[in-house]
């Protein structure tokens, strides 16, 4: 059976390059993919919902995130919630460790308290998102919920300038869209030998749609581009 | 001076280069130009922060990228700000090459090398910028 992409959660650190608050959570969110959590976790550029494509901008609708900010304008949970979707959870440096205010060093050097404190919110990551694997996910609303169809493992990049949400174009109704997640599902479907009627382009449009917001109306454009895709792939398979 | 030239680099959090992006605005701002820039952080400018909107409408903005995405400029200029220079890490190194940097958390000592060259570069460019206003 071919594996959609698992479910990770999707780290984004607000980095704040003014205060020492935003290094403690660039590395902390850092310790925790590299070390604590690197098979459950993946992250994103805050900037890459505004400056990347469709991919990027889906990047919280396809994984549940955990925004880790360093003050209260929380950047990284109101960056992700505008131009993404809503974090399933956030951390605050500032509330988490509310007695080492000011008192971190600066954001080119951590003092001790610093460390400690990235120490501290690494962990706080850690527990988190061992929370948010625990739970029932609903990619659709981008809250937690019922579970979704999501399954195991396609590689997966820590970093989103590749952040492993897989993109195929499809032109539908003369427009070039983004369908997140179609390579994976268009291959589960070959290897589980669906032939390309519309039947199977129904059953495709309803998992894709898991993952991708299908405009009011355009459900039978996109089950056509659908089908059409399948059948193209379907052929290149034999 | 009565304008500080802002300095923006994408806090790309996936890529050495990012963190050479980081490195350099901070040693332009705090070590080699701290009269005559500021670092901007881009998250505020993601989310519109208005102070550094109106930061960004009043004095040139130079932006340092970690890879060829270009965030930082980008949204510099899709917040309404002017990029008067905008600079990639990796054009940096292509131009020193036997400075290759790694680590994301910690850069190595190349990396921290890179990134003072780097911050030369802007800093020169950030006169450059600075006299252009004067001239303007």
């Amino acid at each position: 059976m071919p594996e959609l992409p698992k479910r990770k959660v999707g780290l984004v650190s607000c980095s704040g390059e003014e205060m020492a608050e935003g290094t403690v959570t660039r590395l902390a969110t850092l310790k925790v993919l590299e070390s604590l959590r690197p098979d459950a976790t993946v992250t994103i550029c805050l900037p890459l919902f505004l400056a990347g494509g469709e991919g990027d901008r889906a990047f919280a609708r396809f994984y549940p995130t955990l925004a880790i900010d360093g003050c209260e304008k929380r950047c990284a949970a109101r960056g992700t919630e505008i131009y993404s979707a809503k974090p399933a959870s956030s951390i605050v440096v500032n509330e988490l460790c509310p007695e080492a205010a000011g008192q971190l060093g600066t954001a080119r050097r951590l003092n001790t308290a610093g460390v400690d404190a990235v120490n501290a919110v690494a962990a706080e990551i850690a527990g988190q998102v061992d929370r948010l694997l625990g739970v029932p996910w609903d990619r659709t609303r981008a809250e937690e919920g019922r579970a979704s169809a999501a399954t195991n493992e396609k590689p997966a990049a820590t970093c989103s300038c590749g952040s492993g949400v897989p993109v195929r174009v499809l032109e539908i109704d003369g427009c070039e869209v983004e369908v997140l997640a179609l390579p994976p599902i268009l291959e589960m479907f070959r290897q589980a030998a669906k032939p390309p009627t519309d039947e199977t382009a129904a059953e495709i449009f309803e998992t894709v749609r898991l993952y991708n917001r299908v405009p009011g109306g355009a459900e039978a454009s996109w089950k056509l581009a659908l089908g059409r895709a399948y059948a193209s792939y379907s052929a290149e398979g034999r | 001076m009565t304008r500080k030239t802002l300095i923006v680099p994408c806090s790309g959090i996936g890529k050495t280069y990012g963190t050479v992006a980081r490195e350099g605005a901070h040693i332009v701002t705090e070590d080699l130009c701290p009269e005559s820039t500021r670092l901007v952080p881009l998250a505020l400018v993601v989310l519109g922060d208005k102070e550094v909107r109106e930061a960004l409408g009043a004095s040139p903005a130079i932006a340092i990228d970690g890879c060829k995405l270009a965030c930082a400029a980008k949204v510099v200029a899709e917040s309404g700000g002017t990029v008067a220079r905008a600079l990639q890490v990796l054009d940096v190194y292509r131009r020193n090459r036997h400075l290759k940097p790694a680590g994301i958390a910690e850069l190595n000592e190349a990396g921290h090398e890179l990134a003072y060259i780097l911050a030369e570069e802007v800093s020169d460019l950030a006169d450059r910028v600075a006299a252009e206003e004067e001239n303007a």
